[in-house]
């Protein structure tokens, strides 16, 4: 949100991509702004990469308009647009040592030896490769090309650096060091960063702003914490953490309360929405905003139907006579009781645990 | 135990006999190279090295060699210049018109000698290129062209694509992305190709016999012509001479890569 008030660096106006009758970009419009982490997320197929080439300059749109301080980009060489990219396969050069690798921006800028020797040397330094200057590529592992390829990136310093699924050839502990790494390096040198995941965990806890992506079309974007508390469509609160989705029919209002029904059980969802009584609502309730409690406590009477324990936290399928199947996720050491199949309980939630989603 | 090494035995022996059916006529040369006939045959009173000081001294064997060498060296250069250059092209394209272009480079090598040698004729005599050296270099350059394409083709097959776009993005012209990131990922295939190149044209006899007369003679064309005319010994010579040359090449190969 902070980002949102300055000059955006980059704008992407109206932009079309089309594949035969696949719209791979279907009228996409987006702003960055300038020292923002950005992220593109989407599932498989969703244009994440498609939007990122464009904007890199490898993939020419078929309508629409890039521009980079207000200058038009859309149709310059990709050698023209000064964006650092780092690849999902790394795409270090297999001839070059790592230095080299390194120093080939600085080198086609025709920047003065000592200049190209300095920087190459603190950018490895930067990502703790100073001391496997001399290897090639396929002497590293998976994790050391990847420090390499975001080195190479950024040694000459862009004021963008665009990043297409970066870690999601590392396994899942090397993933989590390295997603504080990039995090510190962006808070570090102020650049721009453009990142394209599949990975939402990977957007929630990295980014500034999310994009989130489907059949080529930006479904809604924002800080983690708004999207992931207050998804407009099914799709967005789905593919963002997991939601309970619950079709309910709205009977009263009061002024920012709506009132709702939904199978014998009444909700009450805070929102600024101007939806008619009478009116069909679809509503989202996170699995952890639930509450499970011994029979009587809580709104709802439920019965547990299957148990997955994860450590830190327990999930819960509790089957309620009109709604259906809930998930229920809770901190293991917060409740008072120990749930088992069959077990009668009871359910509840915040009055704003609720959101009202836009028809699809 | 008995079982397999009976099998052992029946197929070591099988190698060593195919190994020696290829091998045993070629070292027949050795024997016939040191004879001390003037005719083609094997030594009957003793060895003799007349034959090859016959080569070494002779004028217009040592001018067919070095003929020989230069027009292969030459080959070699500009078919793996013009070979790669087409193969990194069909590589930065990869579609299905660079696709078709490949299998067309490719044609030559399925084509009868014979057939090829009299369409250079047929074309050369219009071009008027009948009887000179650059006759001979265009006509081996186009013979090597596809061994040359094929190993730079083997060595760009498992570059990644995306580094063209990653040198592109990290401020390298299309040109300096070939020069700097590709090429020398095709090196390896461009140092076997010149060498292929290089025996293609060394040993090529057919469309020299074809398209040059007096005006140029390369090794194959006179040892062909020694064959025909008078049955002299020192073709024996030049051809142990040759083996034993392959067998260095091969030796000081296999050692270097050891
Ligand atoms: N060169 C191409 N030719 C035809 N269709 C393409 C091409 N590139 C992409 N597409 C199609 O465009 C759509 C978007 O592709 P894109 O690569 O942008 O997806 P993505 O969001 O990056 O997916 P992933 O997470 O799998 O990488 C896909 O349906 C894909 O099949
Ligand atoms: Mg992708």
């Amino acid at each position: 949100m902070t980002h949102q008030m300055t000059e955006p660096i980059l704008s992407i106006r109206n932009a079309v991509k089309r594949y035969g009758s696949l719209h791979a970009l279907d009228h996409v419009d987006l702003d960055v702004a300038a020292g923002e982490f950005l992220t593109l997320l989407g599932p498989s197929g969703s244009g994440k990469t498609t939007l990122l080439s464009a904007i890199a300059g490898f993939v020419d749109l078929d309508d629409g308009r890039i521009t980079l301080h207000a200058s038009d980009i859309t149709k310059a060489p990709p050698e023209r647009r000064e964006f650092g990219m780092v690849f999902q396969g790394y795409a270090l050069f297999p001839t070059m040592t790592v230095r080299d690798n390194v120093a080939f921006p600085l080198k086609v800028r025709k920047r003065a030896a000592s200049e190209i020797a300095d920087r190459t040397k603190e950018c490895l330094d930067l990502v703790q490769m100073g001391g496997f200057a001399d290897r090639m590529p396929h002497q590293l592992s998976g994790g050391q090309q990847q420090r390499v390829a975001l080195a190479r990136a950024m040694s000459f310093k862009p004021q963008v650096l665009l990043l297409d699924e970066p870690l999601s050839a590392l396994d899942k502990k090397l993933r989590a060091d390295l997603q504080w790494e990039l995090k510190s390096l962006h808070s570090q040198l102020g650049v721009t960063f453009i990142y394209v995941t599949h990975d939402q965990e990977e957007a929630l806890s990295m980014s500034d702003r999310i994009v989130i992506l489907k059949d080529g079309c930006i479904q809604q974007q924002g800080a983690p914490g708004d999207l992931y508390n207050r998804p407009r469509t099914t799709f967005v609160a789905d593919f963002l953490g997991k939601s309970n989705f619950i079709d309910a029919d709205i009977t009263g209002r009061h002024s920012d309360i709506l009132h709702c029904v939904a199978k014998g059980a009444a909700f009450d969802v805070q929102t600024d929405n101007v939806d008619e009584i009478g009116n069909k609502a679809r509503l989202a309730l996170r699995p952890e905003r639930l509450r499970i409690n011994k029979p009587g406590v809580e709104l709802l009477a439920a019965k547990v139907s299957q148990v997955s324990y994860l450590g830190e936290r327990c999930q819960v399928i509790v089957k309620h006579e009109g709604l259906g199947d809930l998930l229920v996720s809770c901190a293991t050491w917060q409740t008072g009781i120990k749930p088992a199949p069959g077990l009668e309980v009871s359910i509840g939630w915040d009055q704003n645990a609720c959101v009202v989603l836009a028809a699809d | 135990m008995m079982p397999i090494s009976a099998f052992r035995i029946f197929f070591q022996t099988g190698a060593w006999a195919v190994l020696a059916f290829l091998v045993l006529p070629l070292l027949i040369v050795i024997p016939v190279s040191l004879t001390d006939t003037s005719f083609i045959g094997l030594p009957r009173d003793g060895l003799s090295l007349q034959h090859y000081e016959n080569y070494l001294t002779d004028r217009e064997w040592l001018s067919a060699t070095w003929t020989s060498i230069w027009i292969g060296v030459v080959v070699a250069s500009l078919a793996t210049a013009l070979g790669t250059a087409f193969s990194i092209g069909c590589w930065f394209l990869s579609n299905r018109a660079s696709q078709i272009a490949r299998w067309i480079l490719i044609v030559p090598i399925l084509v009868p000698p014979v057939v090829q040698a009299l369409g250079f004729y047929r074309f050369w005599v219009q071009l008027g290129l009948i009887d000179t050296y650059a006759g001979v270099i265009l006509a081996h350059t186009l013979l090597a062209l596809p061994y040359v394409s094929i190993s730079v083709f083997a060595a760009l097959a498992n570059l990644d694509r995306n580094i063209i776009r990653a040198a592109r993005g990290l401020g390298a012209s299309v040109w300096q992305t070939t020069l700097a990131v590709v090429t020398p990922a095709a090196r390896p295939g461009m140092m076997t190709g010149f060498v292929f190149a290089f025996i293609v044209s060394f040993d090529e006899i057919v469309s020299v016999l074809f398209i040059t007369v007096r005006g140029v003679t390369t090794l194959p064309k006179m040892i062909w012509e020694g064959i025909q005319e008078n049955i002299d010994p020192t073709i024996a010579a030049v051809a142990t001479l040759l083996v034993l040359l392959t067998l260095i090449a091969t030796a000081i190969g296999a050692l270097r890569r050891s």
